[in-house]
């Protein structure tokens, strides 16, 4: 099966910035030089006016549907009914692209409301392909999953996350979301290499990274990062990305910012700011095809 | 080792209960003690939905202080956990569990003033529904108008309460300043919350439009509900039914013999 990602006005490999209620009113009086937004599925998938504004934003940009409820590692299957929420809601708004968590979310029916961590086994991975081959068939699109920050590993686990993506993608088809804030908080909570985790990623996969800053809490007396995406972007974070783009090429890049949501003009700086280390990626790969 | 679906279980049952059970033993400490690094994951469920019951009932935060609507929210969390990832459905029963809660006993108006809460959101998420034109009954022969039963917007519903829900709404609004004390001896309410274009409207309906729309709504026929307002002396029944429509809140009708829908 042969899975376009979407629509065909797909933006260029420049950084993009989430469209949060709060700044959606400024966005279409002021309509600022942002390539493009992306939106929560979960936020749109009831009725009212809640989808009219971003009906009117995606006739002027491209838009990107992230979704954070279908569970895909549940071992109780996918929620049909919120597959087909989420189907309709890509065909009203044709995203260029759709992206999921590797993570699960939902037990006994009941919807735990955080990215939950998984153990890295054969049978995870193949309950991974499941789902993400049913999603796709379900929404007729090729879904991108995003790796998650992580503050636990089970014991029993025995495949490296990058490895378990890598593969995800080999069987299913599907691309990667390449979340550099969240491969930096997951090595430094775990104790891993974030430079090796990224060299662990196929390139070619990689159809999305995302951007976000994170908080460094304590607990025990040890520091632990949380992906609370409530500051700009980290220093280390930002050198993992230039990592990640001489790797992977240059690719559409979100900042995420989410909690002490800030002007809109803040969240326009940090676009900025990541759009200077795309430049050269991008004029890399067009003297890449020139030579 | 735990199996993926005995994982997941003693996953779940570790957030809501906080005891982490035989899955400490499945988690890698790596410098921290396994629990710690559950509770980082337990902190963030309970948080971010306690923000999201905040972000549905304001006036009830506002009116028990945000410290102890945290304390509520989080039994009422581990108790009554969301079913599904679309968190503005989330929190229906929230009034009845504040109804229960015995540290909410001498607040009585607290479940009702929550319900209207509840109501305004789920008007504000309803479907767009076309409004069906007043006209469209005159397609049906006299006989059958007793019999029809009309469809109401799905932002439509309606409240009665013994205390003035309604004043103690407005006058704790989350963005406004405190509006003075309302005299919660001010008597009963007789309400309506429906969406009125993009906004959700919130008013008092008089005993006449409250009894027509309550016996509609409950799926009663025209004709159960002119019965029903007949109690009241004085009604205009057909009035009451005009502005019914004229307010857009007619979206279909049902006869014993035809279906007749706007979509």
């Amino acid at each position: 099966m042969t899975l376009a990602d979407g629509n065909s006005s797909r933006p260029p490999a420049r950084a993009g910035i989430g469209l949060r209620a709060p700044h959606v009113a400024e966005v279409m009086a002021t309509h600022p030089a942002v390539p493009w937004f992306e939106v929560h599925a979960e936020n749109y998938l009831g009725g009212g006016p809640a989808l009219r504004p971003l009906e009117t934003v995606r006739r002027d940009y491209p838009i990107a549907l992230h979704a954070v409820g279908l569970s895909l590692g549940s071992a109780e299957g996918l929620d049909e009914r919120h597959l087909d929420r989420l189907r309709r809601l890509v065909e009203r708004l044709d995203p260029f692209l759709v992206s999921e968590h590797l993570s699960w979310s939902v037990v006994g029916g009941v919807y735990l409301n955080h990215l939950l961590p998984l153990p890295y086994r054969e049978e995870t991975l193949a309950l991974l392909c499941r789902h993400v081959d049913r999603a796709q068939e379900a929404l007729g699109r090729r879904l991108l999953v995003e790796n998650p920050s992580s503050y636990l590993r089970f014991s029993h686990s025995c495949i490296p996350e990058p490895e378990f993506l890598a593969e995800l993608a080999r069987r299913t088809g599907c691309g990667l979301l390449c979340d550099v804030n969240n491969i930096y908080v997951t090595c430094e909570n775990l104790g891993l290499d974030p430079n090796a985790y990224v060299d662990a990623l196929p390139p070619g996969t990689v159809g999305e990274i995302h951007l976000a800053g994170h908080s460094v809490n304590e607990a025990e007396g040890r520091p632990v990062l949380i992906d609370d995406h409530g500051s700009r972007v980290a220093e280390p974070v930002w050198v993992l990305f230039g990592r990640a783009l001489a790797r992977f090429g240059p690719a559409p890049t979100l900042v995420e910012w989410d909690t002490n949501l800030p002007a809109l003009e803040v969240l326009l700086d940090e676009a900025q700011a990541a759009d200077r280390w795309l430049a050269p990626a991008r004029s890399d790969k067009t003297n890449a095809r020139a030579a | 080792m735990l199996a993926l679906p005995e994982l997941q279980r003693a996953f779940g049952a570790a957030i809501l209960t906080g005891d982490a059970g035989a899955l400490a033993h499945a988690i890698e400490g790596d410098g921290l003690p396994p629990a710690a690094r559950l509770q980082i994951y337990r902190n963030h469920v309970l948080d971010s939905l306690t923000e999201v019951l905040k972000a549905t009932y304001p006036v009830i935060c506002r009116l028990v202080d945000e410290r102890f609507f945290g304390y509520a929210a989080d039994r009422y969390i581990r108790s009554h956990p969301p079913s599904g990832p679309c968190l503005f459905e989330y929190g229906e029963t929230f009034p009845s569990f504040l109804e229960g809660f015995p540290p909410c006993r001498d607040l009585a108006y607290l479940p009702d003033v929550a319900r209207l809460e509840w109501a305004a959101s789920v008007a504000l998420h309803a479907d767009d529904l076309p409004a069906l034109a007043v006209a469209a009954l005159g397609e049906i022969p006299a006989v059958r108008l007793p019999g029809l039963r009309l469809r109401l917007h799905p932002s439509l519903s309606l409240h009665a309460s013994p205390w003035p829900v309604d004043l103690i709404w407005r006058a704790n609004q989350p963005d406004r300043e405190p509006a003075g004390i309302v005299d919660l001896g001010a008597g009963s309410a007789c309400l309506e919350v429906r969406r009125s274009g993009d906004d959700v409207v919130l008013r008092r309906l008089d005993a006449a439009a409250f009894t027509l729309r309550r016996a509609l709504l409950e799926g009663g026929s025209l004709g159960d509900a002119a019965a029903a307002s007949a109690v009241d002396s004085g009604v205009d029944f057909g009035a009451a039914l005009f502005e019914l429509f004229g307010e857009g809140m007619v979206v279909g009708f049902e006869s014993s013999t035809s279906t007749q829908e706007t979509t």
